[in-house]
């Protein structure tokens, strides 16, 4: 086996550990609210689109840092975007709290100007209600840009990767699929709490939407505040 | 319309028996908890991070003894910052090691992925090499730099960065 081959499945592995560990704790929360949303659709297609969307993303940034070998010129690079990512996410899950427990104050917060049927609430309504199964690979490319530490290491390892490399196209293809065994690897884990979040019988209670939306509400405003840090 | 009740009734004594109730509010809080604890700091010694810090990277060297030998730890630009290159230098000083000693890069009790800096000798026992601290989203400022020698072992300098 070679060393990349070697490396490659290092990351593989290192995805699936993190996954069960890491992954859970910082995104699940995205992808239960997208379970919980989907409400009667089935949680599978959409989530594995989702991740396809993530992975590319991944794939994208690895292919960057083995081209350049620079990890630190290339955060610093996509830093902003990293941190409107955040942002992004926590206000979709903010919204889609907000949607799917009825508590969406668009009269309140746009006073006269509301019209129900006025391009700010129907884009309100689209955003909180995302449901249509298409939607999710773009939501996945954009929330592939989260940071996260794990995803960091990585890159390290594929701009390492790109040093090593003889021509560039190899130290692109090289980042790429690190990144993307990588992202593969955190899939079992998040499918799981997925599949867990949109059990049939566990969906079917109004108690669940109720507490789901306090606590997507609750996790919108963590990554809102985190984003706004960052 | 009293047989749509009925219907209606039967359904939910059939999906809301105890039973199920009691699992799904179990399953409900175990998952809080775990996404709470996951996201919160979930240790005493999390929430008073110096405890766990036993080098002071921003301000000089780190010393540790092992058998005959001292691991000298130093990490340059100063302050240390996270997202930048660093440089790690280890100067040991006693016995002469045959091969060159590494340094992998973590988080105590989360699980980061391998992040490893090969060192390379420049003479007299010191080897140095780059690298970098990522920066954890989480907030959390404590890292470990696990300093391994072949052949005799390794030694753990755990310091704060700065994000």
């Amino acid at each position: 086996m070679s060393s990349i081959e070697t490396l490659y499945l290092t990351f593989l592995t290192t995805g699936f550990i993190v996954g069960f560990g890491h992954c859970i704790g910082m995104c699940g929360p995205i992808v239960v609210s997208f379970s919980l949303n989907l409400k009667t659709k089935g949680v599978m297609v959409p989530n594995l689109l989702y991740h396809a969307g993530r992975i590319t993303t991944y794939a994208l940034l690895g292919g960057i840092m083995g081209a350049t070998g620079a990890f630190t010129r290339v955060t610093t690079g996509i830093g902003t975007l990293q941190k409107g990512a955040m942002i992004f996410a926590g206000l979709i899950i903010i919204l889609m709290g907000l949607g799917m427990s009825g508590w969406m104050p668009l009269g309140k917060i746009f006073g006269d100007y509301y019209r129900p049927d006025g391009i700010i609430a129907r884009s309100f309504r689209k955003l909180s209600g995302i449901q249509s199964t298409a939607a999710f690979l773009p939501l996945g490319l954009v929330l592939g840009l989260l940071p996260c530490g794990p995803v960091y290491t990585a890159l390290i390892a594929a701009a390492g990767l790109g040093m090593e490399t003889q021509s560039t196209f190899n130290a692109v293809l090289a980042g790429m699929g690190l990144m993307a065994v990588f992202g593969v690897g955190t899939v079992p884990s998040l499918l799981m709490v997925a599949r867990l979040s949109g059990m049939g019988w566990l969906k079917s209670r109004n108690i669940i939407y109720k507490i789901g939306s306090i606590l997507m509400i609750g996790v919108g405003i963590y990554f809102l505040i985190k984003g706004l840090r960052y | 319309m009293r047989c749509s009740d009925d219907k209606t009734n039967s359904h939910f004594a059939k999906i809301k028996s105890p039973s199920r109730n009691t699992y799904l509010l179990g399953g409900l809080w175990i998952g809080m908890l775990f996404f709470f604890t996951s996201i919160l700091p979930n240790t005493a010694q999390a929430m008073d991070p110096s405890k766990m810090i036993n080098c002071d990277v921003h301000h000089g060297t780190c010393t540790q003894k092992f058998k005959d030998t001292e691991i000298i730890l130093d990490i340059s630009p100063k302050p240390v910052k996270a997202m930048t290159d660093l440089k790690f230098t280890i100067t040991l000083t006693g016995k002469q090691i045959v091969s060159e000693p590494f340094i992998d890069l973590g988080m105590p009790g989360m699980k980061m992925g391998p992040n490893r800096v090969l060192l390379k000798s420049n003479g007299k026992g010191v080897y140095s090499g780059t690298g970098t601290i990522v920066r954890c989203p989480s907030g959390k400022r404590i890292w470990k730099a696990t300093v391994t020698v072949p052949d005799m072992g390794s030694a753990e300098f755990i310091f704060d960065v700065i994000y």
